[in-house]
C-alpha cells in the first residue's frame, strides 16, 4: 500500500490541497460574502479532486456511480446554500465590505426581496399599514 | 421529452441485445441510442432534444474549464499577502427566461471565477451577484455574460431578447 500511484493520488492530492486553501481563505478574506467565494468555489473542487481519486482507486461501476451521484449533489446544494447565507445576511444588514458599488442597495430593492412584513414595518415605522402578518402573534 | 425517451428505450433494448442488464451497458446503450436519434432527426423528430445534448456536453466541458480557472484563482488569492480583491455587488439583468434556466445560472455562477449570486429580482429580471477580483462592473457583467452565452442554447433561447434594465438605464 505503499506505492504511489500517480492516477490515484494526483486528484487526492490536488483535492486536499484546494480544500486546504478554502480553509485558508475563510480565515483571510475580509468578510462574510468574500469568504462564501471561498468555501463554495474551492470546496466543490477539492471534493471532487479527492472523488475523482477515490473512484480511481476503487474502478468499479458501483463505487462510480455512488460519487458521480454525491458529486452532482454537491455540485447542486453547494452553490445554493452559499446563495442563501449571502442573501439572508444582507437582508438582515450585514454591511459588506465593498471598494466597488453596491448595486442592490443602489436600485433600492433589498427591502422589497423581504419576505418579512412584520420586520419590514419596524424599520420603516408606522408607515405600512396594508400589510397584516398572516399569523397572529402567540 | 420525445428524444429522451427513445433514447432510454433505445439503450434498454441495446442491454436486451447484449442480454446483461448493467450501468455499463446502459451507458454504452444510451450512446449508441444518442448517434442513432442523431443521424435521423428528422424522421423521428429529435432534432431540438440532439441539439440540446450538444449544447449540455458542450457547457459541461466550459463549466469544468471555468471551474478549474476560478479555484486556481481563488487559491491564489487565498495565500496571496495582499490579494486584489475588488469586492463589488452588481446587478446583472438577465436575458434567460424559466425558473429552471435562471436557477441554474444562480448556481453556475456561484461556482464560477470571482462571483456568488446572492439576490433576484423577479419584477425586474435582475439577479444580484458579490463579486470579487473584477476590475470594474462592467468587466464582471462581461464575465457573467460568457456564463449566460453557454447557458442560452441549452434552454433553446436565443441571445435576441432585450434586457429591460439596460434599456431603461
Amino acid at each position: 500500500m505503499n506505492d504511489f500511484n500517480a492516477a490515484r493520488d494526483i486528484p487526492i492530492l490536488l483535492g486536499a490541497f484546494f480544500v486546504l486553501t478554502a480553509a485558508i481563505g475563510l480565515v483571510r478574506f475580509p468578510d462574510l460574502y468574500s469568504r462564501l467565494h471561498a468555501s463554495s468555489k474551492l470546496i466543490t473542487l477539492g471534493s471532487a479532486g479527492i472523488f475523482i481519486g477515490v473512484g480511481l482507486e476503487f474502478a468499479q461501476t458501483e463505487a462510480l456511480s455512488r460519487l458521480a451521484a454525491v458529486l452532482l449533489f454537491q455540485f447542486l446544494t453547494t452553490p445554493l446554500s452559499a446563495y442563501l447565507i449571502a442573501q439572508a445576511a444582507y437582508l438582515r444588514g450585514l454591511e459588506p465590505l465593498l471598494e466597488g458599488p453596491d448595486e442592490w442597495n443602489a436600485l433600492g430593492k433589498a427591502a422589497l426581496l423581504d419576505r418579512r412584513p412584520e420586520e419590514l414595518k419596524e424599520e420603516e415605522g408606522e408607515g405600512q399599514m396594508e400589510q397584516p402578518s398572516p399569523q397572529g402573534k402567540g | 421529452m420525445r428524444g429522451i425517451s427513445l433514447n432510454i428505450l433505445l439503450a434498454i433494448v441495446w442491454t436486451l441485445f447484449v442480454g446483461e442488464f448493467s450501468l455499463r451497458e446502459l451507458v454504452i446503450g444510451m450512446l449508441l441510442g444518442f448517434a442513432i436519434l442523431s443521424v435521423f432527426p428528422l424522421s423521428l423528430g429529435t432534432g431540438g432534444y440532439v441539439r440540446r445534448t450538444l449544447a449540455a456536453v458542450r457547457f459541461a466541458l466550459f463549466f469544468a474549464r471555468e471551474l478549474t480557472a476560478a479555484n486556481v484563482q481563488v487559491a491564489l488569492w487565498a495565500l496571496r499577502p495582499h490579494p486584489p480583491l475588488h469586492p463589488m455587488i452588481i446587478a446583472y439583468p438577465l436575458r434567460l427566461s424559466g425558473d429552471n434556466a435562471q436557477t441554474v445560472l444562480a448556481a453556475t455562477i456561484t461556482l464560477m471565477p470571482g462571483s456568488v449570486a446572492m439576490g433576484f429580482n423577479p419584477e425586474r429580471n435582475v439577479l444580484y451577484a458579490h463579486v470579487i477580483g473584477a476590475r470594474s462592473p462592467r468587466a464582471a457583467r462581461e464575465s457573467l455574460e460568457k456564463v449566460e452565452n453557454a447557458l442560452l442554447p441549452l434552454y433553446g433561447q436565443s441571445a435576441s431578447q432585450t434586457d429591460p434594465v439596460e434599456t431603461s438605464a
